[in-house]
């Protein structure tokens, strides 16, 4: 492959990370539960983590529960705190662009019974703290609220969010969802006033399957997945030691890290996005400013995204179409249409994701293999003028 | 007006032993004269949270049950560390089961 641009998807290991792993897939296979020194081991190395990921999102480490990947703590997230926070009511409000997961545990919410809001987005993507505010109410049990947008990379203002959610609807619990950007970005969950945040692997440079959900104490949260002690009964199981051993030695090495990281994530995305956008009717979604580090999704006109994605993976460079998250089925992504997006734009999306290890080289070959394929396609196609 | 609670300890949509392993817990870590706030949904919280008060030596300052049947237990440590200091894992030696 000459250029990997998916890492939102999933990203190679830094081989620190690799190396706090790999003794929980080899000698160190002892249950962090046991009694015997088999499980002093992997029991020292679970509250490990759980302080480093604390210590990243500036938070308590009791609040700290490891999930299989952010999916599932966006579902923990959403129909945890509102199944505990039901004496409040039921009644939800959500960002039109959260993550699909945060989104389809709050349409199951509404199925059964709570009442759903979806806030509007302006054409960048940004949630407006007044339109968040009209929304709430007195029986509002949770509000959800994406840090970086998966799509389109657009950051949310979460502090002044959170404090016209907080005025609006005082007994609301808010849920942000930072899957896409803690270790990218300085995240405090204090600071965005928080009740539970989640964390993802491929931000921080570990496995897409390592995740975890942070809950302020006292937010009230009920399991998913019940009939144990483990991760303080929010998540019953054994525990995945390799992935959790993986997202702590990531967040530590995210939080030393980041802003040398950012600079060098900045400089590469300026030049993929001028190399892309320097192509005929394409346009960058989201704002050129403030956007999660290292994201780039383009719609190219005419040329439809899914197909422009094989089209690059022929040429040795690896993208996803439309999203990372929604890269199949030939359908809008809904937060282009949520930011108003119309056919063909909606339809001729790809995402560019790159990490601090992405090279000049890659980037400049993407941008060359873009526009040889979408100059191929559009010769192919009856639509382009 | 009362104090807040130091901790609070959310066994919510857990069952028995759950919420009595994770008060046990909590209540190691707390020290002498700290308030803990248990909160529970399990019926069974009813008998279980005086009984282990009884047991461990710690004082049960109060048990009501919330508007939407949830639990609120508030228990002053006494003996706080109780068992000769705290596990070295979070759950140690509560589950195995897979």
């Amino acid at each position: 492959m000459a250029a990997y641009l998916d890492h939102a998807a999933a990203t190679p290991l830094d081989p620190r990370v690799r190396e706090a792993m790999l003794p929980f897939v080899a000698d160190e296979f002892g249950s962090p539960s046991s009694l015997h020194d088999r499980g002093r081991r992997p029991a020292e190395a679970l509250e490990r983590a759980r302080r480093q990921v604390a210590e990243l999102v500036g938070a308590d480490e009791e609040g700290v529960i490891f999930t299989a990947g952010a999916v599932e703590a966006r579902n923990l997230g959403v129909k945890g705190l509102l199944r505990g926070n039901r004496r409040t009511g039921r009644h939800l409000v959500a960002s039109a662009v959260e993550h699909p997961a945060t989104l389809a545990a709050c349409r199951t919410a509404a199925r059964d019974e709570a009442e759903l809001d979806v806030v509007p987005v302006d054409g960048e993507g940004r949630v407006g703290a007044g339109d968040l505010a009209a929304r709430l109410r007195d029986d509002t049990a949770l509000v959800a609220l994406v840090h970086g947008q998966p799509d389109i990379g657009t950051v949310q203002d979460v502090p002044a969010l959170a404090a016209a959610a907080r005025g609006a609807g005082p007994g609301a619990r808010i849920a942000v969802d930072a899957g896409e950007t803690a270790g990218l970005l300085p995240v405090d969950m204090a600071a965005m006033d928080a009740d539970a945040l989640v964390v993802g692997g491929p931000a921080l440079g570990a496995p897409a399957w390592a995740g975890a959900l942070v809950v302020r104490s006292g937010a009230r949260l009920h399991p998913l997945i019940e009939g144990g002690i483990e991760e303080g009964g929010k998540r019953a199981g054994p525990e995945a030691l390799p992935a959790i051993a993986a997202l702590g030695a990531a967040a530590e090495l995210a939080r030393a890290e980041m802003a040398g990281r950012a600079a060098r994530m900045a400089a590469l995305a300026e030049r993929l996005t001028a190399g892309l956008l320097a192509v005929p009717d394409v346009r960058l979604n989201g704002p050129r400013e403030g956007r999660i580090p290292g994201h780039v999704q383009v719609s190219a006109g005419w040329v439809e995204g899914e197909t422009l994605a094989l089209a690059l993976a022929a040429r040795g460079v690896a993208v996803s179409p439309g999203s990372a998250c929604t890269a199949h089925g030939g359908k809008a992504a809904p937060v282009l249409e949520a930011i108003g997006l119309e056919p063909p734009w909606t339809h001729s999306a790809i995402l560019l994701t790159l990490r601090w290890t992405t090279t000049e080289a890659e980037v400049d070959e993407a941008v060359a293999a873009f526009a040889e394929s979408v100059a191929s396609l559009r010769a192919m196609s009856p639509l382009a003028p | 007006m009362r104090a807040a609670p130091a901790r609070v300890v959310d066994a919510l949509g857990t069952w028995c032993p759950v919420p009595i392993h994770l008060i046990d817990r909590a209540a190691r870590r707390a020290a002498p004269g700290e308030v803990i706030e248990l909160l529970a949904d399990d019926p069974l919280i009813e008998v279980d949270l005086p009984a282990w008060c009884h047991s461990s030596g710690n004082d049960l300052l109060e048990l009501c049950r919330e508007e939407g049947g949830d639990y609120v237990g508030r228990v002053a440590i006494s003996r706080g560390g109780r068992g000769g200091g705290p596990p070295r894992g979070r759950d140690r030696g509560r589950s195995a089961s897979g």
